[in-house]
């Protein structure tokens, strides 16, 4: 017996030390590398248990990348562009008079449907700012810092009119459920920068008024293996689900009971020579360090101040100012793409008091985020990403005080950092901000662009799928957006 | 652009079609000679058979398919590459296929072009360039003539001679393993050996019941000898778990949930579809007429009610009831969802790429997928529109009120019982009443579930792109594709209209309908719940972008076989896992390794880790506490605090089981379709919003959170812990509570070293409990089960502690 402890003992410390060095091929480190999706695809397909047609996508990045990351300010339930960026003084003009039935005949219409369509002007006051003169809302005062950081499209166009389908087509391309969602393609891709946290974080705020729900669906890795999936952060509460050693069992005791997984399993794929148990190896040790990086990264306790005054955070209530704050440490962190969903922007009537509440909690957090990432040096090397799943009609809802219902005809987001130029708008809609008429952006020419920006090139970025080379990008048309490119 | 033919053959260019590197079995002599030179050299030297279905169709369809296929309105220059007259027909001055001359053939002019501007496919196209030893493939196709065959998915089985095998190392239990042994002996391998009784048996426990196997069970086949095995498998298939086990699998590919799925993701009601799956399965209910039951059960003369709860099967969908949906445009959603799912689960196909234009791939058009989804135009379905509600659970009708096969029993012995005391003087009138108050509480306590009633069927038109709101297109009747037709008439007979029952008869329907094809289709998911990868590897598709099979004799005979025996699922398990085939060992050997490391040859078993389901109910066997009750509402594990708080309409509390019930096995989880319990997300249970009919299988940290800190598991491996220590004769040594807390888990005994590794952990466990007695008390008070009294916290704890490393155990999870 002594001699196989003997070399078990050693087994033990080769297969440590493969596992921790990160250089060559070895079967284990090869493993590390790919939890948690760090710099994977395609090596060893089947050992990694991708699903049939699942295929390297190439050389990645296809050209060099002006971002590493991307953090997308998700702002769901449809803010309104006609009280944030799209300034339409026609639209005052003629407030409270017959919608012109050129602009909505056999348009598709949500809440709307079969009502008397009245135009409703601007729910609140624009002016100008920044070197080129950007309109920007009263609602949004801290906007007016960031907005030479920043390039509006002001003609982005959806197909999906209802909340659901829609955040599946804004993060998926299709309104059909089971496809990956653009996190999980950029993750594909492009792996994760860091070792102990996962390459795709989410999070959603509390607060706000009565939010519209969000489906674990728009961060699915859908067909894509399930560790290409966005993980949820939780700022209040249990950070990750299970990260928490359960009670009673202290630090020292589960280093020794992982400790013990560890050898075990090594010690069996002596005699049956899986690959998979290498890999699972690792994703213990990967576990095990996540049970520390986690919890130091949702420790707001380090950062000063002046930092949680600028965002106008307080640790751990799980606000958007929190939320942004963690986005910028998730950043430092290596992570590929972080997505903060703010709900409660769905204004059917009560548009004004609505909008104080969303843009109170949210406009501040977002010119501060901006701001700490360029002091940082980051912004060069980030895009952020400001938008919903679609915007809001130009007609009058009244569901208590005016609102507006749905709608994805024309419709404004934001886009800075890196490849971006910034101070400038592009696209128009019509002189009432319904139809946008002038460089119409439809969602996959977003998502191309988000791409090229990552140095992928789109149409390459596919899998086999039911037969179809799936792309997030679809199958119609779709190119980055080149003139704001920088 | 594409294809202006004819153009001249390109003669010069040393850089162009001749550079062909490293083609396979046929040695190659340049790069640096002319064309010329080059195709007579092809031409002289022995070509590689190729193979039209393996390995050229394939290649035409991924590379051509999407402008010279099926899809007329991508179609260019009127070529269509998916069909052999198009392929052969004289167009003038040439002709794409010339067969038995690659070099008069423009099909190869054009793949092998220099010329940025002729060369096939186009270079912008996005489609990836055919490779040198591809196009070395096509020309020695047209070489030897060009054979062409149907897809191989749509042409019927053809019954296949059982290929003679020689030599003792392929001994063969049944003509299966003829058909597999054929080209291992080809390839100069062999069978791997048969695996050892306790892997065997472990893997027959997990394919057909999903639990691992108990004690008594590996020590009854011990003593049976070899008979044992056999009798092992007649026992699972009759054990209630094995419908359970065919249920995961079914309840992926039909979309299973519990709750609506779009927006407010509210509770519906239909477990009792889920207990109706359980029971086909058990009751070996013919495939033919499960499939029957569940598309058109209420179609059919004097249905049962299971029969009627079974059509739930048309009601699983995702709906939506969100303020401001448009009921016609969600109906278009509906009737394609249905589409898609009809045609994936029975006929392997991508149906749905043709709602908005002809199919690329698969000769499926536009008015195909139109005419399919009439078949569903009489789903009374659109009054959730209205009374659907923001409350749990939801309101779709149309529902019925279902009692379970046993409370069903019950209600009949009162209902007997009854009668007898009516007739009977009235001194038993107490007697009489209680009976009445059980029938009435047996009454209240029926689940609803949705059905499917046919009303007048909607218009169903053809949409033009898919757009829901154009008018413009034709009104679509039912039926089925074009080229799948058969007789499909003589099944509608002299009906007015076709409906969901003739749909259902054709698809099972081996003269008349595609019942062959069909069979096929399930036939390699079967094979693939045996093996982890079909036949097929792309069990969700047998399109012309499937993967052709690797053994199509087999599978075509094992389709043959499943239609033959009456569509009988036990019998295809029984002689699937009685073949030599299956009961290989699934260690690689380096033969393995070297020839064929992806296994698919099938020299050697598989192995893989269980699905998500298994992985719960294997802890919860091995810690005593699992439930072994059939059917029944969904129930709800334990779950992370807060993890519903992002859904809304209504805001939800989740509250876990309160009973013994919390101890069900996987396949009854609540399935909340936005928020799936993140135990069964780490472990890649689907969402159930499609068709799902291969799991990934992934290896990730979260799934090891999961098993390191879900109470779950925690409180499994304490009743591992309870058990072997109630168990424990007051002289034994820790030793042999090790072995026996070891067995519970992965069936065998631990060799020294890991009994060793595990003392240690217990001996660290003992000292970390001794020294904080409270951190013992409060490991132990996780999980709601009660804690034997009897045990010593201390002592308790450290055991839990043990089970819970073996219960992380990459082997406890591995079906070998």
């Amino acid at each position: 017996m002594h001699t196989a402890d003997h070399n078990n003992s050693q087994a033990d410390s080769v297969n440590r030390r493969t596992f921790l060095s990160n250089g060559g091929i070895s079967l284990a480190s090869v493993a590390l590398s790919q939890l948690l999706c760090r710099d994977l695809y395609g090596r060893e397909p089947n050992a990694l248990g991708l699903p049939s047609g699942l295929a390297n996508p190439g050389a990645l990045p296809h050209f060099t990348a002006k971002v590493k990351r991307v953090i997308f300010l998700y702002m769901a339930g449809g803010p309104s562009h006609l009280e944030t960026f799209d300034f339409k003084p026609e639209l005052n003009r003629l407030d409270g008079q017959p919608m012109p039935a050129s602009y909505t005949a056999g348009q598709p219409i949500a809440q709307l449907q079969g009502k008397e369509l009245r135009v409703q002007g601007h729910l609140t006051k624009f002016s100008q700012h920044g070197e080129n003169g950007l309109w920007i809302s009263d609602f949004l005062p801290e906007h007016r810092k960031i907005i030479d950081k920043v390039c509006v499209l002001k003609s982005m166009v959806t197909e999906q009119i209802n909340h659901d389908p829609a955040h599946t087509f804004m993060n998926t391309g299709t309104a059909i459920s089971g496809r990956p969602s653009m996190g999980s393609w950029i993750t594909y891709g492009l792996g994760s920068e860091c070792d102990d946290l996962p390459g795709f974080v989410v999070m959603t705020s509390i607060g706000g008024r009565n939010p519209q729900p969000i489906a674990t669906r728009q961060w699915s890795a859908g067909c894509l293996p399930s560790r290409f999936q966005g993980v949820e952060f939780n700022a209040a509460g249990e950070p990750v689900h299970y990260v928490k050693n359960p009670a009673g069992v202290s630090s020292l005791m589960r280093a020794q009971v992982v400790d013990t997984i560890r050898k075990l399993d090594q010690h069996r794929n002596q005699l049956v020579e899986d690959p998979e148990i290498a890999t699972r190896v690792a994703a213990y040790e990967m576990a095990f360090k996540m049970q520390t990086s986690v919890p130091q990264l949702m420790d707001l306790s380090d950062e000063p101040d002046h930092v949680l005054k600028m965002y106008g955070a307080t640790p751990g209530d799980g606000s958007f100012a929190a939320n942004c704050l963690l986005a910028r440490r998730l950043a430092e962190r290596g992570v590929r793409f972080i997505q903060l969903y703010h709900r409660g922007w769905d204004h059917h009537g009560d548009l004004v008091k609505h909008m104080h509440t969303c843009c109170g909690l949210t406009d501040r957090p977002t010119a501060a985020l901006l701001q700490d990432l360029e002091q940082r040096g980051m912004l060069h090397e980030t895009l952020v990403i400001w938008g919903g799943e679609f915007g809001r009609t130009p007609m009058f809802q009244g569901k208590g005080g005016p609102g507006r219902d749905h709608h994805i005809k024309g419709f404004s987001m934001w886009l800075a950092g890196g490849g971006i130029q910034p101070g400038i708008s592009y696209g128009a809609t019509d002189e009432l901000g319904y139809n946008a008429v002038e460089n119409p952006i439809p969602i996959r020419n977003l998502h191309a662009t988000i791409l090229h920006l990552l140095g992928i090139d789109h149409h390459k970025l596919a899998i086999k799928f039911q037969g179809l080379n799936l792309r997030l990008t679809g199958v119609e048309h779709a190119e980055p957006i080149r003139p704001i490119l920088s | 652009m594409y294809l202006p033919f004819p153009l001249p053959i390109y003669i010069s260019s040393s850089a162009g079609p001749c550079v062909l590197k490293q083609l396979p079995n046929r040695p190659r002599l340049w790069p640096c000679c002319c064309l010329a030179v080059a195709l007579c050299l092809l031409a002289a030297l022995p070509s590689s058979a190729q193979d039209f279905s393996q390995d050229i169709r394939p290649l035409l369809s991924d590379r051509c398919f999407a402008c010279h296929g099926p899809d007329a309105d991508r179609r260019e220059s009127d070529l269509r590459l998916d069909q052999e007259d198009s392929v052969l027909a004289d167009r003038g001055d040439y002709r794409i296929i010339v067969p038995h001359q690659p070099q008069a053939s423009q099909l190869w002019t054009r793949i092998s072009s220099a010329d940025e501007d002729s060369i096939m496919p186009p270079p912008n196209s996005g489609v990836p360039p055919l490779t040198a030893v591809e196009q070395s493939m096509i020309f020695d196709w047209i070489a030897q003539g060009a054979p062409w065959s149907t897809h191989w998915a749509y042409a019927m089985p053809q019954e296949h001679a059982i290929p003679d095998v020689d030599g003792t190392n392929h001994q063969a239990e049944n003509w299966i393993d003829a058909f597999i042994a054929n080209p291992i002996q080809k390839s100069g391998g062999e069978f791997s050996d048969v695996a050892d009784d306790m892997t065997l048996i472990r893997r027959l426990s997990f394919d057909l019941t999903g639990l691992p196997p108990t004690r008594s069970d590996v020590l009854t086949i011990q003593e049976q000898g070899p008979l044992g095995i056999q009798r092992f498998v007649d026992r699972l298939l009759a054990s209630t778990a094995f419908g359970e086990r065919m249920a995961v699998y079914w309840l992926d590919l039909v979309r299973y949930a519990d709750t609506v799925g779009y927006h407010g993701d509210q509770d519906h009601n239909i477990s009792p579809y889920r207990d109706y799956v359980i029971n086909a399965f058990n009751d070996n209910l013919p495939w033919d007429q499960f499939t029957v039951e569940q598309l058109a059960g209420d179609l059919l003369p004097e249905p049962t009610q299971e029969q009627i709860v079974a059509t739930g099967y048309n009601r699983l969908l995702q709906t939506s009831h969100e303020g401001g949906v448009q009921p016609r445009e969600y109906l278009t959603i509906y009737q394609a969802d249905r589409v898609r799912n009809l045609s994936a689960v029975w006929m392997g196909a991508t149906v749905g790429c043709a709602q908005c234009h002809d199919h690329k791939y698969d000769p499926y058009t536009a008015e195909d997928f139109y005419s399919l989804a009439a078949f569903f135009a009489d789903i009374d379905e659109a009054r959730h529109f209205d009374v659907g509600s923001d409350s749990v659970p939801t309101k779709r009708p149309p529902e019925i009120p279902v009692l379970s096969r046993g409370q069903r029993q019950l209600q009949a012995t009162y209902e007997s019982r009854l009668q007898q005391l009516l007739q009977e003087s009235d001194s038993v009138t107490e007697q009489r009443q209680k009976i009445e108050a059980s029938l009435a509480s047996l009454d209240a306590s029926a689940r609803l579930s949705m059905i499917t009633v046919a009303i007048e069927p909607r218009e169903v038109r053809l949409l033009p792109r898919g757009n829901w709101l154009d008018d413009s297109g034709p009104i679509m009747a039912p039926s089925v594709p074009q080229f799948l037709q058969y007789d499909f008439d003589d099944i509608v007979g002299d009906a007015d209209r076709a409906n969901r029952l003739h749909l259902a008869r054709w698809l099972v329907d081996p003269q008349r309908g595609i019942g062959l094809l069909t069979a096929r289709v399930f036939v390699n998911r079967l094979w693939m719940i045996l093996f982890g990868q079909g036949l097929s590897r792309s069990a969700e598709d047998f399109g012309g972008q499937g993967q052709p099979p690797s053994h199509p004799e087999l599978l075509d005979q094992l389709a043959l076989e499943f239609v033959r025996s009456g569509w009988d699922v036990k019998h295809m398990l029984r002689l699937i896992t009685s073949s030599r085939t299956y009961r290989q060992s699934s260690i690689p050997k380096q033969w393995h390794q070297e020839h064929d490391p992806e296994n698919r040859l099938f020299a050697r078993q598989n192995r893989f880790r269980l699905p998500a389901e298994m992985i719960r109910d294997t802890a919860l066997a091995a810690s005593g506490l699992l439930l072994q009750r059939t059917g029944g509402p969904s129930i709800k594990p334990y779950q992370p605090a807060g993890y519903y708080r992002h859904l809304n309409f209504p805001k939800r509390e989740y509250q876990a089981t309160q009973n013994e019930e919390q101890w069900r096995r996987g396949l009854y989880v609540h399935w909340q379709r936005q928020f799936l319990h993140p135990m069964l997300r780490a472990f890649d249970a689907p969402m159930r919003e499609e068709c799902t009919a291969q799991r990934a299988r992934s290896n990730t940290p979260l799934a090891a959170l999961v098993l390191l800190n879900d109470p779950s598991f925690i409180e499994a491996a304490r009743g591992m812990a309870t058990r072997v220590l109630l168990a424990a004769q007051p002289r034994d040594k820790d030793s042999v509570t090790i072995q026996r807390l070891f067995e519970m888990a992965v069936s065998r005994p631990p060799d020294s070293y890991e009994l060793r590794q595990l003392q240690d952990l217990l001996m660290a466990a003992r000292g970390e409990f001794s020294v904080h007695p409270q951190r013992a008390e409060e490991l132990l008070s996780i999980g709601m089960s009660t804690t034997d009294r009897e045990l010593e916290d201390c002592e308790l704890a450290a055991w839990t502690t043990v089970a819970h490393a073996v219960l992380n155990l990459n082997e406890t999870y591995t079906r070998n």
